[in-house]
């Protein structure tokens, strides 16, 4: 087990978990999350098949304290370019090339949702809640958390989280697909586990990494562009299954 | 006006309205001859003022099981271009061609809507996904196996699905590869309404005259909740 900033890493079976390590409520040390370095080393293990985020005891994340962040003003720290870190980290996780799955317990707030948010699947607990409170002390999300809901639950009721500051529970974040799975309290890590195996375990990691960036270019690439690719990837992967069915690349063309 | 004779496909015209069969009996497998074919009655709708709505189906049973992997492979094998070590350089044009025959479906200025039953599976299901509205019989079978046989779908399926169900649901379909039902695609919002098999044309054809009147595609939602809801 590694641990930075009250955030620890392990490996078992084949899945990286990533626990948000400072109960009860999780709170990130760091207003960007983690630093890239530790993150880019802990999922650049080429065996993994998925990543797993969740918080230690009752609590996914309250998310970031206020009082560093505004600690961190007053002493004139480089807040923007913090914020800047905290996004390349977040892009970095969710452009990763298997499948991160947010198993969310308890509180999920601010920064806590923003790192959900960039997660592929998010499972929560019953008792699960989601909110956005920056707009109380008149700031926003700050880590791509505003762009990310808009694309995940559209834009009037990402505005309405964003602006309203107010809590919403697992049922109503259900309905608006912030989250996917809702199973009950304290079964979120081994269901969001368990799922995780499920999906990869009898698949080769060549074929978890295409669908991936299939993903990734339906994000990010126009339909044409990633249609473009989709096939490409499809073409690879059938150029080496014809070869392994063949038993040689040798076979006559 | 005389409509040609496809050895894949029936291609049938009334009352502006197309009927376009996958026609591959038993399953309505997608062979190499069914997108070449697929390609010219598209290009053949698209250019004719005659077919103002198009519905997509396969004869028979089934709406179709999608390509045939083995006969797949050997093509991409024999024809895809590869570097001295093996790698691909180029994509088999007859691929590429795939893919924009479905975006150019997608394009159509007239409503295109699968009505489908039996199974629909792999490309079938991608074929599906690029209609602008699907119908379903009850007990239909969906899937994305392609995964089992250590492949991916190709042809745009799983931009479509992120895009129509989410992400979650677009991994946890296309990593297992299992079938699903038609209650299923219908809550994943894969299709749009579920009806008894029986009445699956007679309600695609009354659809497509209610829609064929100002078909815009912007307003698909719309038409969705005014006649599908």
């Amino acid at each position: 087990m590694e641990t930075i900033n009250k955030i620890s890493w392990e490996i078992r079976n084949d899945i990286g978990i990533i626990t948000l390590d400072n109960p009860p409520e999780n709170y990130l040390v760091q207003p960007e999350f983690m630093p890239l370095e530790t993150l880019k080393k802990w999922t650049s293990y080429d065996y993994l098949k998925g990543i797993m985020i969740c918080g230690a005891g009752k609590h996914f994340s309250g998310g970031g304290k206020l009082e560093n962040l505004f600690r961190m003003i007053r002493d004139k720290e480089n807040i923007n370019e913090s914020m800047d870190k905290g996004k390349t980290v977040l892009e970095h996780l969710e452009n990763l090339d298997i499948p991160v799955v947010a198993a969310i317990e308890g509180i999920c707030f601010g920064g806590g949702l923003e790192v959900a948010l960039a997660s592929h699947i998010r499972v929560c607990s019953e008792n699960a809640l989601f909110a956005f409170p920056e707009i109380n002390q008149g700031i926003i999300p700050g880590l791509g958390g505003t762009v990310r809901s808009f694309g995940r639950i559209g834009f009037p009721k990402a505005m309405k989280l964003i602006m309203s500051g107010d809590m919403i529970n697992a049922e109503d974040a259900q309905e608006m697909n912030l989250v996917d799975f809702i199973v009950s309290k304290h079964k979120v890590f081994d269901f969001s586990f368990n799922f995780l195996q499920k999906l990869t375990r009898d698949r080769p990691l060549t074929v978890i990494n295409a669908v991936m960036k299939a993903m990734k270019n339906a994000r990010s690439l126009s339909i044409e562009e990633a249609m473009r690719e989709e096939t490409r990837m499809f073409c690879e992967l059938a150029l080496a299954e014809a070869k392994r069915r063949n038993g040689s690349r040798e076979i006559q063309k | 006006m005389k409509i040609p004779e496809y050895s894949t496909i029936r291609l049938l015209l009334d009352e502006g309205i197309g009927l376009l069969e996958l026609n591959a009996p038993p399953s309505n497998a997608m062979n190499m001859e069914f997108f070449k074919e697929f390609a010219s009655v598209l290009e053949l709708v698209r250019c004719r003022q005659e077919f103002r709505a198009l519905i997509i189906s396969g004869h028979g049973r089934h709406y179709s099981s999608g390509a045939d992997v083995p006969v797949l492979l050997k093509e991409v094998f024999e024809k895809a271009e590869t570097d001295d070590y093996g790698r691909l350089k180029v994509v088999p044009d007859f691929l590429s061609n795939n893919y924009v025959s479905f975006l150019m479906l997608e394009s159509f200025s007239i409503p295109v809507i699968s009505a489908i039953r039996g199974v629909c599976l792999g490309s079938a299901l991608e074929l599906a996904l690029f209609s602008h509205f699907r119908l379903c019989g009850e007990e239909a079978v969906f899937g994305l196996p392609e995964a089992s046989f250590n492949l991916v779908p190709g042809l745009g399926g799983i931009y479509k699905l992120c895009c129509i169900s989410g992400q979650a649901l677009a991994l946890e379909r296309v990593l297992k590869g299992s079938t699903f039902t038609s209650e299923d695609a219908l809550r994943y919002r894969i299709v749009d309404k579920v009806v008894p098999k029986k009445v699956l044309m007679p309600t695609a054809y009354a659809f497509a005259r209610e829609v064929m009147q100002d078909f815009r595609v912007e307003k698909r939602n719309l038409y969705v909740k005014k006649y599908l809801t």
